[in-house]
């Protein structure tokens, strides 16, 4: 069986007319919107039970379950799309808004009478200006054909959706930060519980769902949760929409089976690495996942397996002392968003690693100080080390300020800047010490003492990896 | 100079807008669309705007400076006539972007955040623009054209050199665009 035998979403995907309600309804659109408005609630959110699908943003928390923390008795219930896809090697929902709008739009409509929504929102990142037009546009005309707006098709169904831009702010894709983001305030997080189902948008219930997993919600009214979940692997339901970019001779955006490992998707999808070279290190689900090393992707790109494959090593503070993610529990990687990020083996892993703490800093919101001071800090050790400024004990100085970050803060930002950090030291450790080295031997014969500082204009050294 | 006010479009979209969000709520929810739409209007938010922004939707100037100034898309200076924004986030990284955003630099005599001499071209390095299998990426706004930006995908040396001669003459090479 190939890769690509089964399509639920990317199907029609680099069809020029394919984002054209006519063209989308001629291949059997909007029936499904159409059937769930004669359907109970209970049994649209018993078939996503079913189904397996688990949340496509990160977290992959089961849908199903998030939906069914919106208490029974609640008057006012909002579903927000977070449509503001911004982690680093992520760009599948970039796709899905521009080449499928209407499934978004035709899940939200499925997603809204399951939890009785009236006002559902779609909160999309500024930068992506193109793709707010095409999902305006295709709202437009669904508004047009009477398939929003009052009285959906005909029914007793009555849903209004109304996109709303962010401004370019990493943090406001976390949830809470992102119903901030909506209500006209900065993107800060907040603490939970109250979770966003009890209390969100406005102090209302609110469902805040990835585009990818609402995008899959047709296939599941059309072909029922079973199906959907014999896609799948174990509790994870579907297909998956991974983002693959750097040093492969095919990046782009593939639907895919969650079964297929690491080494598959690079060799049998990808085209293997650019120039015939060996692997270094792949990320797998966006930045803020621990990267794996070059014997540790014959692992299924899936859910549970990325978490507990005893062929991922597991992270470390310093040598030999395991990173505790709470309760005794250990890290290896998770699946996260889906963004995959290859290296090959000329890639300076400490300036890439650089880079992704850089951004971090760049991106704290700034309101807990673990992460407001530590990401900080982390960019500018990791600077020194990369551009040959490091010094002894500069690599355990990054492990101890990431340990200090990580689950001390509101939001997951801190854990997302600590934990890559950890993995990166833990897997390619004799690197940064090399690093380190090579920047004593030079500075010994240097009449100049190296900066105490990162660099205020770090690029101008150059900051390719 | 006559005073600022916000534009017929600007208070059409306020009025369309309004009824979407619950009663007492919506002043504040549209203070972002609202920037982004004074920003279009005016190319940057400075005091004045704010003091409109916070007057037409009731909120306070300080309510306002806080939200514009936590996202990074608000201008708080005038950008040039173009704002040429190039990623150089990881996936960007490793296919050269630094190359990249370094011939800019050199061409355009500026440094990260700055506008070049002649006021053409403002100059930022950016985060992730969820482009990543086809960096190194670059996006291009011009001041008066809300239909800019566009994206510039798969940069090298030669494809930014041509884009910086495009705008040097006073044109986006939306050709060379996604």
């Amino acid at each position: 069986m190939g890769w690509f035998d089964v399509k639920i979403i990317s199907e029609h995907f680099g069809v020029p007319e394919a984002k054209r309600l006519e063209y989308y309804e001629s291949k059997g659109g909007y029936l499904n919107a159409r059937k769930a408005t004669a359907m109970a609630p209970e049994s649209i959110a018993a078939e996503v039970q079913a189904s397996n699908l688990r949340g496509r943003g990160g977290a992959g928390f089961p849908t199903a379950m998030k939906w069914s923390f919106v208490p029974k008795d609640a008057e006012t219930v909002y579903l927000v799309v977070n449509a503001d896809e911004s982690e680093p090697g992520t760009f599948k929902d970039r796709h899905i808004l521009f080449w499928n709008p209407h499934a978004l739009v035709e899940g939200m409509i499925i997603a809204s009478i399951a939890l009785k929504v009236r006002n559902a929102y779609v909160y999309i990142r500024g930068e992506m200006a193109r793709e707010y037009r095409v999902l305006q546009a295709a709202i437009d005309e669904a508004y047009a054909k009477g398939y929003l707006g009052e009285r959906i098709f005909g029914s007793g169904v009555s849903l209004d959706i109304t996109v709303y831009r962010g401004l370019g702010a990493y943090i406001c894709g976390e949830e809470t930060a992102l119903l901030s983001s909506l209500e006209g305030g900065r993107g800060w997080p907040r603490l939970k519980p109250p979770f966003p189902a009890v209390k969100g948008l406005w102090g209302q219930p609110t469902i805040v769902n990835n585009v990818e997993t609402i995008a899959n919600l047709p296939w599941i009214v059309e072909h029922g949760g079973k199906a959907f979940a014999d896609l799948g692997v174990g509790r994870s339901g579907g297909l998956r929409i991974v983002s693959v970019c750097g040093h492969v001779n095919k990046p782009g955006v593939y639907e895919l089976p969650l079964s297929i490992t690491g080494r598959q998707l690079i060799d049998e999808v990808c085209g293997g690495v650019r120039g015939g070279r060996k692997v270094k290190g792949v990320i797998p689900g966006g930045v803020s996942m621990p990267v794996l090393a070059a014997d540790e992707l014959d692992v299924p790109f899936e859910f549970d397996a990325l978490q507990k494959d005893e062929r991922i090593r597991e992270v470390e503070v310093r040598p030999g002392q395991k990173f505790d993610l709470g309760g005794g529990r250990t890290l290896r990687t998770m699946a996260g968003s889906g963004g995959v990020v290859v290296m090959d083996d000329q890639t300076d892993i400490t300036k890439a690693a650089w880079r992704i703490v850089h951004f971090f800093a760049e991106e704290s919101c700034g309101q807990c100080t673990p992460c407001r001071e530590g990401t900080g800090w982390l960019a500018a050790v990791a600077h020194r080390i990369a551009f040959d400024h490091g010094r002894a004990g500069d690599v355990d100085l990054l492990a101890s300020i990431s340990d200090g970050i990580a689950g001390n803060t509101i939001c997951a930002l801190g854990d997302a800047a600590a934990w890559p950090t950890l993995a990166f030291v833990t897997k390619y450790r004799d690197e940064f010490d090399a690093k380190v080295r090579t920047a004593s031997l030079h500075h010994r014969s240097s009449p100049h003492p190296a900066p105490s500082h990162a660099p205020a204009a770090p690029h101008d050294e150059g900051g390719g990896a | 100079m006559a005073a600022k006010q916000l534009s017929n479009e600007i208070e059409a979209r306020i009025r369309q807008l309004w009824p979407r969000f619950p009663e007492g709520k919506a002043g504040r929810a549209l203070c972002l669309p609202v920037l982004y739409m004074a920003q279009e209007q005016f190319g940057h938010v400075d005091a004045e705007v704010i003091d409109l922004i916070a007057a037409r939707l009731e909120l306070t100037p300080a309510h306002v400076t806080g939200v514009s100034t936590f996202y990074f898309m608000i201008n708080k200076d005038r950008p040039g006539r173009y704002h040429l924004q190039v990623c150089t986030n990881i996936g960007c990284q490793l296919m050269g972007a630094y190359d990249v955003f370094d011939r800019c630099k050199a061409r355009l005599g500026v440094s990260n955040r700055q506008t070049s001499r002649d006021d053409n071209v403002t100059l930022t390095e950016v985060e992730c623009l969820a482009a990543c299998g086809f960096g190194p990426v670059a996006q291009i706004a011009e001041r008066g054209k809300p239909e800019i930006p566009l994206y510039f995908e798969n940069l090298d040396l030669k494809k930014i050199d041509a884009i910086l001669d495009a705008l040097a003459e006073g044109r986006v090479p939306t050709e060379l665009g996604n």
